[in-house]
């Protein structure tokens, strides 16, 4: 098993590298201003920034940033870059709205699966209209709505409203594909026999059918995440929320070359942890997979 | 099931015939009827019509991108499949990996690229609609890849693909005869899902200041008016453009529901 889990883990970890290298090509093969061009466009120290920080024309010089960032340098420019502890802090900020935003997540699942359970039109329309209300709303839409009451209160009331509004979405997700996995888990003939043998309802349901549920509720995490990373973004900047989401978009706008390379394999970096989770748990949790990978 | 499609289809239909109606050809009747006030920073405009304008210029990128980001994933998953091998594990592979980042942060990543290098060489500048259409079929041609490939095979593994081989068939006839009138329902289905998605990417990308459309889409529309809705009360801005969000993704979902491609061993028209 350690084997496999081992190969699994490069077959993930691959990916951060492939997203360093080609995030770091893409702005490095962008078109470096001259003297006479940069005065227009861009501001002097923006452009030697750029040069600095790419280690344009120097061997290995798609290392130079991350070379910068761990001896503690600040990576684009004075006003504008950030240090290896700004972004260690900004993304403690994000994790933590991400695990909140998570825990809410999966409460909206359950809320929904219940609500499909049910019987009856309206229970069916509302597993219809719910998922596409969901899916269609931006998360920077309910931030937008919920920002004048929170932006300026403090309290962490700012991130608790970040936390909610990108975990809608991923909670009826979670709770669709929950909700079919168990309806299609409970048709089982084994759920039956159990049934028919005297077993109460609630035993077959946390003894049979719910270990049977839990690989489809890990697969769906990598997804869960994907989208609450995305959803930071918007929440955190009309929020106003100073961490990783906010960052990255502000280096985008202000055109911190550097930092969006380093803030693009974080993020490809941490989309790979939490993949890399999933797979392990799912080989402890599920032996169909520890068989399927012999 | 059909009934929720054709009301899919109809709402799509309309949502496309209004937008273009009152945003783009009669504007001044909108600004007549609209309940929602002007807007807070374009006074001589209402909200109504920023918002059916921005409809029809984001349903106009997210259909032409929908489009683009199909025809890719179907051209990377028959050439994978056609390869077969060592390259064709490759493609998916690199798809799987491709899908797995978020659709905005490629998309920001895409955008800032093109849009520096326009800045700074005139030579290598796209016009930012265009731009937009090709940045989002870069990002969502990975999920139609990945389908369209798993699709393949399950429609080569009948018996009478395998009888059409032996009696001579080549793989452009097969593909022709055989295994197109199943899948083209499915690439519709596809397609439709994708609508919606480059919808919300391009959005949100455009909301966060990155994308500059003019005129403006939704996303834009709502990202320019956003510090007007943090004094004023959002409300009146934001419901029309969400309400007409909403009302696209569910119509593109209820339509897609009539697809999904016939199985072999049933008609392709059924």
């Amino acid at each position: 098993m350690i084997r496999l889990a081992l190969s699994r883990a490069l077959r993930q970890l691959v990916l951060v590298p492939i997203v360093a290298l080609a995030s770091y090509y893409l702005m490095a093969a962008l078109p470096v201003p001259t003297e006479e061009e940069s005065k227009r466009q861009l501001s002097s120290e923006l452009v030697e920034s750029y040069r600095r920080d790419l280690g344009l024309g120097q061997p290995l010089g798609f290392l130079r940033p991350w070379e910068k960032l761990i001896k503690g340098e600040r990576l684009g420019t004075t006003a504008q870059g950030v240090t290896f502890e700004e972004m260690l802090v900004k993304l403690s900020g994000s994790a933590g709205i991400g695990l909140v935003g998570l825990a809410l997540a999966l409460a909206w699942a359950a809320a929904f699966a219940l609500l499909r359970a049910g019987q009856g039109r309206a229970s069916e329309a509302a597993g219809t209209g719910l998922p596409a209300l969901a899916f269609g709303t931006p998360a920077f839409i309910p931030a937008l709505l919920l920002a004048p009451a929170v932006v300026e209160r403090g309290h962490l009331l700012p991130e608790l409203a970040a936390a909610l509004v990108v975990s809608v979405w991923p909670g009826v997700l979670l709770g669709t594909l929950v909700a079919d996995a168990l309806r299609q888990e409970l048709e089982r003939d084994y759920v039956r026999t159990a049934a028919a043998k005297g077993l109460p309802r609630a035993r077959v349901v946390a003894r049979h059918v719910l270990p049977n549920v839990l690989p489809a509720l890990l697969d769906s995490l990598p997804p869960v995440a994907t989208t609450l990373l995305a959803g930071s973004f918007a929440a955190e900047r009309v929020l106003g929320l100073p961490y990783f989401g906010q960052l990255y978009v502000a280096a985008v706008l202000q055109k911190q070359v550097a930092v969006v390379v380093v803030a693009t394999t974080v993020f490809a970096a941490l989309l790979v942890v939490v993949t890399l989770g999933v797979e392990l748990a799912r080989l402890l949790v599920d032996p169909r997979a520890r068989e399927a990978g012999r | 099931m059909r009934r929720a499609a054709v009301v899919g289809w109809v709402a799509l239909a309309l949502l496309f015939s209004l937008s273009f109606a009152f945003g783009r050809l009669w504007p001044e009747v909108t600004a007549r009827a609209c309940p929602f006030g002007a807007d807070a920073l374009r006074p001589d405009h209402t909200v109504c019509e920023l918002a059916f304008g921005g409809l029809w210029v984001s349903l106009a990128m997210g259909v032409a991108a929908a489009a683009l980001a199909t025809a890719l994933g179907l051209a990377v998953a028959v050439a994978a499949r056609w390869t077969g091998g060592a390259l064709d594990r490759a493609a998916m592979r690199f798809a799987e990996a491709f899908f797995s980042l978020p659709d905005v942060l490629v998309l920001m990543v895409l955008q800032f690229a093109a849009q520096t290098a326009g800045d700074l060489n005139p030579a290598l500048k796209v016009s930012p609609p265009l731009l937009m259409v090709l940045s989002l079929a870069a990002v969502g041609w990975a999920a139609p890849a990945r389908m369209v490939r798993s699709r393949l095979t399950t429609l080569e593994a009948p018996d009478y693909v395998a009888a059409a081989r032996a009696l001579g068939a080549g793989r452009a006839q097969v593909l022709r005869a055989h295994v197109w009138p199943f899948l083209r329902s499915y690439l519709l289905a596809l397609f439709l899902a994708r609508v919606p998605a480059a919808i919300l990417a391009e959005s949100t990308v455009s909301f966060l200041g990155i994308g500059r459309l003019e005129p403006m889409s939704l996303g834009r529309y709502l990202g320019v008016s956003s510090s007007a809705l943090l004094y004023e009360g959002g409300g009146r801005i934001v419901l029309p453009a969400w309400g007409l969000l909403v009302a696209v993704v569910l119509a593109a979902n209820l339509a897609g529901r009539s697809l999904g491609g016939a199985a072999p061993g049933r008609s392709p028209s059924s």
